[in-house]
């Protein structure tokens, strides 16, 4: 029958494009499952985003993947924060050593809080270098 | 990545727990305070006023548009006798003392006991100190202080980038704050992270050995045996506020 013919083709081309939809929500799931496998397994994020320190070192100094630490870090600062403030306990690098190596706030910090639209009060009271140089040395091509 | 972030959680459990207060705590059984000898205080001399400002990126006074507003970690004032007669007033005026007044670190704070957000506490080792992550702004604690020791940053105040101390944080508008026995030097640790504390910079600052601070619980601090050689007078003690910061000949 012609018309059931047109009902089943339509049928299925709605299909497709229920798959197509839900692929297309659920690619960037994907990419970060991909991503997160790999870097689990070893491999090397991506990391071009962000100034890299001159010592081309993979792990910071509170010995951790550059992936952890731009996932986690605000939770070691504020667990830091405690740990300093409230018990003196001033044994833990915090936001005072992160400029030895990360030397420009701009190229730093602000890249990716202006990205998230994240404005943390840190920088009210703690000092960052904040120049605007652009080293092309510092982000290394990966 | 699961892995990873297992990891990291077991490590961020572990700092939480070394934070906590307990044996391995740095600051347990420790009592610090604070020995200013009047007498050995110059009345023309502001050193240690000068040290605290540039330590603890203190602005000075000249910066605030209104000298009222300024903040004051130190402040020196000169005690007189009542001059009743043009005799006694010469007599008063050689009898003069100059005093120099800090946050008292009472025992009994009732800074922190007003503090509606917890903001001001007593550390472990009795210093009294503002989180100015938390601090409000709600200015209760400079109502509750009897030593008028309490400041409030009432506006931003730019500062130079060459006269900021850099490892030192300065504070925004709205926060209220106070000396804190730099505690920062008291805590400080070497590169393998045992405590290698530093004396305050008011103390580095005093050219007179007037000032001292310690822990009251050592026998080997200088503290210790001047509280221990001399006659002490705390500032409002019918209070009951416990101060610990005392005075010699006052």
């Amino acid at each position: 029958m012609p018309e059931n013919a047109a009902h089943g083709r339509s049928g299925n081309g709605r299909g497709l494009l229920v798959s197509i939809l839900v692929l297309i929500v659920l690619a960037p799931l994907g990419y970060y499952v991909v991503r997160g496998t790999a870097v689990a397994l070893g491999g090397k994020p991506s990391v071009e985003f962000l100034e890299r320190p001159a010592t081309q070192d993979d792990r910071c100094i509170w010995n951790m993947e550059a992936g952890e630490m731009r996932l986690h870090h605000w939770e070691h600062l504020a667990r830091i924060r405690e740990d300093v403030v409230r018990f003196g306990k001033r044994d833990v690098p915090g936001l005072n050593e992160c400029r030895n190596c990360h030397q420009s706030r701009a190229n730093f910090c602000d890249r990716c809080h202006n990205q998230v639209s994240l404005t943390p009060d840190c920088f009210g009271c703690h000092y960052y270098p904040d120049n605007e140089h652009w080293d092309p040395q510092r982000f290394p091509e990966r | 990545m699961a892995g990873g972030s297992g990891a990291l959680a077991l490590r961020l459990l572990t700092t939480s727990s070394a934070g906590a207060p307990g044996k391995d705590s740095p600051l347990a059984g420790k009592r610090m305070g604070m020995v200013i000898d009047v007498g050995k205080c110059q009345p023309d001399c502001d050193k240690c006023i000068k040290a605290c400002q540039q330590e603890n990126n203190v602005v000075q006074a000249a910066a605030h548009k209104n000298h009222e507003l300024a903040v004051h970690w130190i402040r020196k004032v000169t005690i007189r006798k009542k001059i009743e007669t043009d005799e006694k007033a010469k007599k008063a005026e050689a009898a003069q003392k100059s005093v120099i007044l800090v946050c008292n670190h009472c025992d009994n704070p009732p800074c922190a006991q007003v503090c509606p957000v917890r903001a001001t506490f007593k550390r472990e080792d009795g210093i009294v100190l503002v989180d100015h992550h938390r601090c409000i702004g709600c200015r209760y604690c400079m109502i509750a202080c009897p030593y008028n020791a309490r400041y409030f940053n009432f506006e931003d105040v730019e500062v130079h980038e060459e006269d900021l101390n850099k490892d030192r944080p300065k504070r925004s508008h709205g926060v209220a704050e106070s000396c804190t026995l730099c505690a920062h030097r008291l805590d400080a640790v070497d590169q393998d992270g045992n405590p290698s504390p530093r004396v305050p910079a008011c103390v580095e600052a005093c050219e007179n050995g007037a000032l001292a601070v310690g822990d009251m619980n050592d026998k080997t601090s200088t503290v210790y045996e001047l509280l221990r050689d001399y006659a002490v007078k705390r500032l409002k003690e019918d209070l009951g506020t416990e101060p610990k910061v005392h005075y010699i000949g006052l």
